[in-house]
């Protein structure tokens, strides 16, 4: 070592690392100039290692702030620049805010016939901008004696500017505004329509005209327009598949009465309005009344249990079919024993249904009829609301085939509200379109006890686990319900062919928070049902299509509907007391 | 005098000569190429094609080419450094005439076989240039302003080729390489206070010569959220993928943003955030001590060697790593603005790669020729 120059190598000679120790220690003998060059080269050798250091360190601490302290920053995408523009009419949203209805500015185009120069070129041009207008009515309209001739309402745009192009006199634009359903016909019988001149004709349109002419804040609906498509898709298909007439849907919060769901198909476009059937006009959901079948065994058992006058296991003799004048009444599907108030919810049998109200007499049953809303109409917020056809006067016979659902006829919100009212806890929510302010308390009536709501949902779990609607059973959501089928009213008797099939539906059954009907109208057996037409095989399949796709959307967390807990909220557990505990 | 390698390295054998490699940062690189291969089939969603499959090809190739660099005499490359460099210029100057324009820059150029990208082989070139030039410069050389012109000239001139592509991104490293080069080399201080204050003045002239998306970029990202779907889309999303990562990350495979394509460029310049996604801080870390631990080797390297041409060259090459991990890294986090810069060995593509695997078989090259001496003035007759 000592024996080199260090001049001749410059640094390059310091050997190993005791080149980057303080120089003094390095070197016994450092000389001249060397020095200062040997200092220098090692501290940029330093400065250039310690800014690595440093870069790394920054780029993690740069990390741990990116990937682990900052809370993920919510992104706003930006907004179009728009001026605010007031329409005359308020929106129309759902219950998550996406829009139902809403109002376009536009121009319509009228004359002034006395201004116009030339009719003959005036129909020409316009004819040529407007193929849709009829030459002999325009001309006829142009060369009249009036001041004021509409030609054609809300144009485009687009159109508005080519009218100004043609520069012809007496022409001129009112400004209006053009209702929109960005929905189309998914929610027809609810939002409804508009008229020409913009006011509301048919459904929320109509009935909350007054609010939302002048209104700014738009009306939120309890509609889920999600839940409404899901609705629609499946009752469309059953409609398709048993060439039906029609049907209606309803889904409904239990809870509180908000209806999420309302249809009634056919259905319309609101849009283009003209010519729309009658029958597509017609909502069945709330303005069609009819005899909904055996979903009144419902109310026969719930006012019946909440009596305290019979119980569960009370059994009644279903082996002798009843006279009621002309007309026997029979059961479908004959057990050839006596049945308990259970089993004859189970197996929908019409003899017992009506043993059970001859005990408990024609008052009884139509005071609780009055409770639960069937004998009054729907307090629904549509102007198509149908009056319940109820007997009158009301005779003993009446009340037997009103327990099993025939001689009272009643629209299916009227149903999905009564029926929600015996398993949420016994309280009857009146049924609403309008969002509810959850700071206020939901309205309602007590109408049954809640030990009786909890003997009905076992009465509804009992119907799919083992009864008529097997077929709503769906994996980890514990569904309860009641079917009806009801034979169509034909001429002057009751058809055998022609019926209406209704399924009442409520999910989870343990805790119920939504009931799902569904009502398909004069339905055709096919292969697939082996020639049944019954709700079992029609309205059942529907709602438990229906509650399979809208369980994971409304949140509901699937269950092991095998599981203990499961079985002890929803088993009947009672046996068959005694024979002698009811007289036939 | 050290006894383990003989008097006279210059006259090792081959076998001696392997012996001598540097087998550890082999295991680093190739563990860094092995983090690599997975983002790229984490990115193409599971599969090898398109990407993992040739990027392997590549690697396998460029450990040939490392290997074979790294075995060559190291007073070969100092001879061969200028005629290197002037060879990457000229491809500089073909590429503006007859380059293929790619996503509206003009840098490739098609060789037939392989596209070579010459902005690439000049990070490599200036370093093997700047270093021969002061391995020849004695102390009084460097303190004189007059001597730097030729450095400075050797640093612009590519930089303006580059710029005028343009490649704002590239431009910057070389010119942060020589800087580097001439810090190590010693210049004093005082010049680079002057560059840098005639730097910063010159930012607004500068400014009207960038391009409107290079300006964009800059301004985006001054304020990332000013645009969040147009130029602040990258660093934005990189941004959200970052977070969503968190500590642990997401697992292999299972990245959304990258997975969803939310994450653009994730097989190229952004796929550290898709690492990141899914490996979580942890995986981030554990790549960043990876590089750190090249970096490591890199400086030891130079420490290790007895003559200026190879410390520099080591050095000036850990150096030219050092800026692709820091701006690849601290653009996808947002720190800096965004460039195409990649992420050596891990991003998509072969120059990058090549460029890398060849500058740490320079750099192992200098290992392996650590003893060996170069005489300043007269290095030509060493051989």
């Amino acid at each position: 070592m000592t024996g080199i120059p260090l001049d001749e190598f410059g640094i390059d000679d310091l050997r190993d690392y005791r080149r980057f120790l303080p120089a003094t220690v390095a070197h016994g003998r450092p000389q001249g100039r060397e020095i200062p060059a040997l200092t220098q080269g090692r501290a940029r050798l330093v400065v250039t290692a310690a800014i690595f250091c440093v870069a790394v360190l920054v780029i993690c601490a740069r990390l741990v702030d990116v990937m682990v302290l900052q809370e993920a920053t919510v992104t706003r995408l930006p907004h179009a620049a728009s001026t605010a523009y007031h329409a005359s009419r308020a929106d129309i949203v759902d219950r998550n805010g996406v829009l139902l209805a809403t109002s376009l500015a536009t121009a319509s185009l009228y004359a002034d016939p006395k201004l116009i120069l030339n009719v003959d070129d005036a129909v020409n041009k316009l004819t040529r901008l407007f193929p849709d207008l009829d030459r002999a009515e325009l001309t006829e309209k142009l060369k009249s004696d009036k001041r004021f001739v509409w030609i054609k309402r809300n144009l485009t745009p687009h159109q508005h500017q080519q009218v100004f192009r043609l520069g012809l006199p007496g022409l001129d634009f009112e400004k209006e505004e053009r209702r929109i359903f960005p929905t189309g016909s998914l929610l027809a019988h609810v939002v409804g329509l508009t008229g020409v001149d913009n006011h509301g004709m048919v459904g929320i349109e109509s009935s909350y005209d007054k609010t939302l002419r002048g209104g700014i804040e738009p009306l939120h609906l309890s509609i889920d327009v999600r839940l409404q498509h899901i609705m629609r898709t499946e009752l469309q298909a059953s409609i398709d598949e048993f060439k039906a007439l029609g049907g209606a849907g309803i889904i409904m919060d239990v809870n509180t009465g908000e209806v999420l769901s309302l249809l009634s198909l056919p259905d319309f476009d609101p849009q283009n309005n003209n010519d729309i059937p009658p029958d597509a006009m017609f909502n069945r959901a709330t303005l069609g009344t009819y005899e909904l079948g055996s979903v009144f065994k419902i109310f026969n058992s719930a006012m019946a249990l909440d009596s305290g006058r019979i119980h569960l296991d009370d059994t009644f003799d279903t082996i002798h079919p009843i006279q009621a004048g002309r007309h026997t009444i029979k059961d479908y599907e004959k057990m050839h024993r006596w049945l308990s108030l259970a089993e004859i919810f189970q197996y929908s049998s019409n003899i017992g249904s009506v043993r059970i109200v001859q005990q408990m007499g024609i008052p009884a049953q139509r005071a609780f009829l009055d409770k639960v809303g069937l004998t009054t109409p729907s307090p629904i917020e549509l102007p198509e609301v149908g009056a319940p056809q109820v007997p009158n006067p009301w005779r003993e016979v009446n009340s037997w085939t009103i327990a099993f659902g025939h001689g009272i006829a009643v629209s299916p919100m009227q149903l999905a509200a009564a029926a929600a009212s015996t398993i949420n806890g016994g309280i009857y929510h009146p049924p609403t379109l309008v969002q509810r302010d959850p700071a206020l308390p939901v309205p309602g009536h007590r109408v049954i006890s809640p030990e009786t709501s909890d003997k009905m949902r076992r009465l509804f779990r009992l119907v799919v686990t083992s009864g008529t609607a097997s077929f709503a059973k769906v994996p980890g959501y514990v569904v309860g319900g009641k079917t009806g089928t009801a034979d169509k009213v034909v001429g002057h008797g009751y058809g055998t062919k022609a019926n209406r099939t209704t399924f009442v539906g409520v999910f989870p059954m343990n805790n119920p928070r939504y009931l799902v009907l569904a009502l398909i109208d004069e339905p055709h057996a096919d292969a697939s049902t082996h020639g049944f037409a019954t709700a079992g095989w029609i309205a059942v399949p529907v709602v438990g299509r229906v509650i399979k796709q809208m369980g994971p959307l409304v949140g509901i967390e699937p269950v092991n509907e095998d599981s203990p807990e499961i079985h002890q909220a929803l088993d009947i557990n009672a046996r068959p007391r005694s024979i002698a505990g009811a007289t036939p | 005098m050290r006894l383990e390698l003989g008097a006279d390295q210059s006259r090792m054998s081959l076998l001696e000569k392997v012996w001598q490699i540097n087998w550890g940062l082999v295991l680093v690189l190739c563990a860094l190429t092995a983090i690599g291969l997975t983002a790229l089939y984490s990115a193409a969603n599971g599969r090898f094609d398109p990407w993992a499959s040739r990027q392997l090809i590549r690697f396998g190739f460029g450990v040939v080419v490392m290997l074979a660099v790294a075995l060559v005499d190291i007073r070969i490359w100092l001879r061969a450094a200028y005629p290197i460099y002037f060879l990457a210029l000229a491809l500089l100057v073909l590429v503006d005439v007859a380059g293929q324009i790619g996503m509206g820059a003009q840098r490739w150029i098609d060789l037939g076989v392989i596209q070579l990208q010459p902005s690439e082989v000049m990070k490599i070139a200036i370093v093997l240039a700047l270093a021969r030039f002061f391995h020849g410069a004695s102390q009084e050389d460097v303190g004189r302003t007059a001597f730097l012109m030729i450095p400075g000239a050797m640093i612009l001139t590519p930089v303006a080729l580059v710029l005028k592509q343009p490649d704002l991104g590239t431009a910057m490293m070389l010119m942060a390489v020589g800087g580097a080069m001439l810090f190590l080399a010693g210049v004093q201080l005082w010049k680079f206070g002057v560059v840098a204050a005639l730097g910063i003045g010159a930012i607004p002239i500068a400014w009207q010569f960038l391009r409107e998306y290079q300006r964009k970029r800059v301004l985006t990202f001054l304020n990332p959220e000013s645009d969040p779907l147009g130029a602040g889309y990258h660093i934005m999303q990189s941004k959200i993928a970052l977070g969503s990562g968190g500590l642990a990350g997401k697992g292999f495979l299972m990245g959304t943003q990258s997975h969803l394509n939310f994450l653009p460029e994730k097989q190229t310049d952004f796929i550290f955030t898709m690492l990141a996604e899914e490996f979580g801080m942890v995986g981030g870390v554990v790549l960043l001590s990876l590089y750190s631990l090249l970096l490591v080797y890199g400086i030891i390297i130079a420490l290790g060697c007895r003559n200026h041409f190879g410390r520099l060259l080591s050095l000036g090459l850990t150096t030219n790593l050092f800026l692709y991990v820091f701006i690849n890294i601290a653009m996808v986090m947002g720190l800096i603005p965004v460039v195409g810069v990649p992420l050596p060995l891990i991003s998509y593509g072969g120059t990058a790669m090549l460029t890398v695997l060849f500058g740490f078989g320079l750099v192992m090259s200098v290992h392996i020729h650590r003893e060996v001496r170069i005489h300043r003035r007269a290095m030509l007759g060493d051989l």
